[in-house]
């Protein structure tokens, strides 16, 4: 858990009364205890973001406690193929599978003390331990951290028959909400501004990453930073690239990594090696994971930050880079719109030649592109920061018993 | 017989120290009477406290001064040897520099006890204050009696300068905050009960200075205590006694939003429609104000999410336009704007024989907006407590008393207006703030439109 973090440092970013209107919320749990469990402690997104928001929460005053279920590796073979089928991704899941899902969700059941007066499982891998409702009671809260806008359908019913016992959902966009008999609360998810991906840099700092890559100070930068994945249309943004370098001088960048849970990824990193071929201003960049005050620097370094996805989830990568307050250039799916209010947070696209379009202008008109950056940094300041979802979080737990639309506390 | 004789022979001698003794003593008496009876006179217009003190003190010892000086002058025209005039002389000067030294210190006593009494401060305060000019007395009398008797005073002087570095460090801190203490409350710029606001930004209420601090109770309900020291060295704006008082003061509460998803969506203009009509009025407020919510603080040209969703998902330039242009604020329940909304659309579809469908992933998602307010620490009592925490609170609280008071609780009007006009009877600021439609401002134009009405009734 992060010890290090502290809740008073927030104030300079989001403003004392921010804080002190989460401090009057919290005040008003006091004597709960808020129990979180997922299936594990460090790796992966909802860990990372646990290992912030407890200890704020504590800091806040609020008895947050924090736990992991357990499994074998089977189990969590199963739980990957659950969690990608509900991404949409076709996956083969036996009766087997969902019996071993069962049964390791009973032995957790024997195994977890659940005291606590909310308990706020996240994903789908320790869903089914709302079985212990009818014997417990107490108020139960699903925080779905996954894209689950077009699941595979029998493993959502499966998972549906538990989620449909909780108190509430919370779901990280408006296209994941489902035809539930229970509350579905919409808490998008958020970055964290002190974090080494989004903290404050140097200008020493950025320039040391740029040559560490090789990168010419003197030529603006085009970046794009994703995954080496095809869904993330890399290909594309080289194109969009080419059509931009006719008339204006630049550079482009793809930072990403390759995962090691999907096979594709090389693959990707390869074909586009071989398209981007010998121009010298286009720069591949395979970061390692950890990486993330190399990222921070590429990104504060960029003039345009790109995310020509096809298929996004929410992309939290665009919060990143409007964080930076750079103008952005991204195709209108997903999460990205809920981001990028177009010619006002950043410019959204819908094919190649959009958005080249979109980056001539840019690029043609820095003061256009430096105030759609400001505005994009304020949209994230008061959306998609991490004390929001803190604000979410208290919100919900302090409306789980109230079914009135304004609400007095 | 020796002594007769001796008496006889020399009478003269001791017939003129006599008599100008007897004449000083009788002269001293009358010319007590005329001086502290011009005093008293002169003091009785004044009415000063101090005035009174120097008499009482001062009346007695007066006569005795100029007794000792009498015996001075009696001794000069005696007849004595001149080591005898001498050595009489420093006696009768030692003793008056002893007794003035003493009436000194009364003297000095009583006003120390008058000023720090006035300025409230502690016993400990007035000890301090007294022995260090009881002290001083001392010193310099003792000085000048060595002086007097011829003694060396290089020594004693090197003690004494070091005894005062001493003192200088052990109290370095307390001269300043008495003297700042005193100069506070003296100078009367600032009284109990006056309105302040310092350079800090921090603004409130006077409640009590001492002569050590100054108490101050801010607009948030706190208390902050300042060093005399500090306020001293910091720009203060007086705005002096508090405005007229409310009949009830004005809570100022803040709001924060939780977006429930109903799990309706469309993806034509038709399901827009009729699901439009069916769902609660909270989606219908949410998704009128999402805009002014998320972007208050870029633009004052907000619009409704059904009119981006039209122009963005469906292309429908006209029809994006014509919801745009709806005009929030002529409306007072969120029914009728829902009805306007759905009557525009409705008209479009008529004239529309083929709809458009949303691309894939492009669905108009209907969520519930869910208030939750809370009262926070400001509370206004006064006009100028009302601007001084109107420059202070969140957007939040500044939407919640003005967009949702007005419309989602259908209060008629925002709540500033309603309480300037019921509790302080300003009408015409009232009606001026209510005559603002909001929708046409950024929030912190609003803010300074609305501070700006209300200082000039100050």
């Amino acid at each position: 858990m992060n010890t290090k973090i502290n809740v008073k440092d927030y104030e300079p970013v989001v403003g004392k009364s921010y804080i002190e209107e989460l401090r009057m919320l919290a005040s008003r749990l006091s004597g709960k205890t808020v129990l979180n469990i997922n299936s594990t402690l460090v790796g992966g997104g909802v860990a990372e973001i646990l290992s912030r928001v407890v200890p704020l929460l504590n800091q806040l005053g609020v008895d947050v406690r924090w736990q992991i279920i357990s499994g074998d590796p089977q189990f969590f073979k199963v739980t990957k193929r659950l969690h990608n089928a509900l991404h949409g991704k076709a996956e083969s899941i036996s009766d087997d599978d969902f019996s071993l899902f069962l049964e390791t969700t009973e032995q957790n059941l024997s195994q977890i003390d659940l005291s606590g007066d909310i308990l706020f499982i996240h994903d789908p891998q320790p869903v089914a331990l709302i079985a212990k409702k009818s014997d417990i009671g107490k108020k139960w809260i699903w925080r779905c951290h996954i894209d689950i806008s077009h699941p595979d359908s029998r493993v959502w019913e499966f998972v549906k028959q538990f989620v449909v016992n909780y108190d509430a959902a919370v779901l990280s966009s408006p296209n994941f909400a489902q035809q539930l008999p229970i509350r579905q609360v919409f808490a998008p998810p958020s970055i964290d501004p002190l974090s080494d991906k989004s903290k404050e840099l140097s200008a020493e700092a950025v320039n040391a990453a740029l040559t560490k890559y090789g990168l010419d100070p003197d030529k603006p930068v085009i970046l794009q930073v994703s995954r080496f994945d095809r869904l993330k249309d890399p290909l594309g943004v080289i194109k969009v690239f080419e059509l931009v370098r006719k008339n204006f001088v630049c550079q482009l960048v793809l930072a990403g990594g390759t995962a090691s849970d999907d096979p594709e990824s090389e693959e990707v990193l390869h074909e586009v090696r071989e398209r981007a071929g010998g121009n010298p201003d286009i720069h591949i960049l395979d970061i390692a994971a950890g990486s993330d005050i190399d990222i921070n620097a590429l990104q504060r370094a960029a003039t345009i930050i790109m995310q020509k996805s096809l298929r996004e989830g929410f992309a939290l990568t665009i919060a990143e880079a409007l964080w930076k307050a750079k103008p952005v250039v991204a195709s209108a799916v997903g999460g990205i719109p809920l981001q990028v209010r177009n010619r006002l947070t950043g410019l959204l696209c819908h094919s190649i030649e959009g958005a080249a379009y979109a980056v001539r202008q840019i690029l043609a008109n820095p003061d256009y592109g430096h105030w759609l950056g400001r505005n994009g940094k304020e949209h994230v300041r008061q959306h998609f920061l991490i004390t929001r979802e803190i604000k979410d979080y208290l919100l919900t737990f302090l409306t789980l018993d109230n079914k009135q639309d304004v609400i007095y506390l | 017989m020796a002594v007769i004789e001796w008496l006889r022979v020399n009478w003269l001698d001791i017939a003129v120290p006599v008599l100008v003794f007897l004449g000083v003593f009788f002269i001293s008496l009358w010319l007590r009477r005329i001086t502290y009876n011009a005093l008293g006179r002169w003091l009785n217009e004044k009415k000063t406290e101090i005035g009174k003190i120097i008499i009482s003190v001062t009346r007695g010892p007066f006569l005795h001064w100029l007794l000792i000086l009498g015996a001075y002058i009696a001794l000069r025209v005696s007849v004595l040897g001149l080591s005898w005039k001498i050595l009489g002389g420093h006696i009768l000067a030692s003793i008056f520099i002893a007794y003035f030294g003493w009436i000194l210190i009364r003297l000095s006593r009583e006003s120390i006890r008058l000023y720090f009494d006035r300025a409230k401060a502690s016993d400990r305060a007035i000890a301090i204050a007294i022995n260090i000019v009881q002290a001083t007395l001392i010193v310099v009398g003792i000085l000048v009696l060595l002086e007097l008797w011829g003694a060396p005073l290089t020594p004693v002087l090197i003690a004494l300068a070091a005894a005062l570095a001493v003192a200088i460090i052990v109290l370095h801190d307390v001269f300043p905050t008495l003297f700042s203490g005193l100069q506070l409350t003296q100078q009367k710029q600032i009284k109990v009960g006056d309105s302040i606001s310092l350079e800090s930004g921090e603004e409130g209420r006077i409640e009590e200075i001492t002569w050590r601090n100054t108490q101050i109770k801010t607009l948030d309900g706190s208390t902050i205590i300042i060093p005399n020291t500090k306020l001293l060295q910091t720009t203060i704006t007086n705005y002096g006694k508090q405005p007229k008082l409310a009949k009830q003061p004005f809570q100022f509460s803040t709001r924060l939003h939780l977006r429930e998803l109903t799990g309706s969506s469309a993806r034509n203009l038709s399901q827009l429609v009729s699901r439009l009509r069916e769902v609660p009025e909270a989606v219908v407020y949410y998704h009128t104000h999402n805009f002014v919510e998320e972007y208050q603080f870029l633009t004052p040209q907000p619009t409704n999410d059904f009119a981006l969703w039209v122009q963005d998902a469906l292309g429908y330039d006209v029809l994006a336009e014509r919801l745009a242009s709806i005009d929030t604020f002529e409306f007072s329940t969120i029914e009728a704007l829902r009805q306007m909304i759905t009557g525009v659309i409705q008209d479009f579809l008529a004239q529309t024989p083929h709809e458009r469908e949303a691309p894939f992933g492009n669905e108009f998602h209907f969520i519930k907006s869910i208030s939750v307010v809370l009262p926070t620490s400001y509370v206004a009592h006064n006009l100028r407590e009302f601007v001084g925490i109107l420059r202070r609170i969140s957007m939040r609280s500044l939407y919640f008393h003005i967009f949702e008071a007005r419309l989602r609780l259908q209060r008629g009007t925002n709540d500033l207006s309603l309480w300037l006009d019921d509790s302080l009877g300003e009408k015409e600021l009232a009606e001026q703030i209510t005559r603002l439609d909001p929708y046409n401002y950024t929030m912190e134009n609003l803010r300074e439109i609305i501070i700006r009405l209300c200082e000039k009734k100050l």
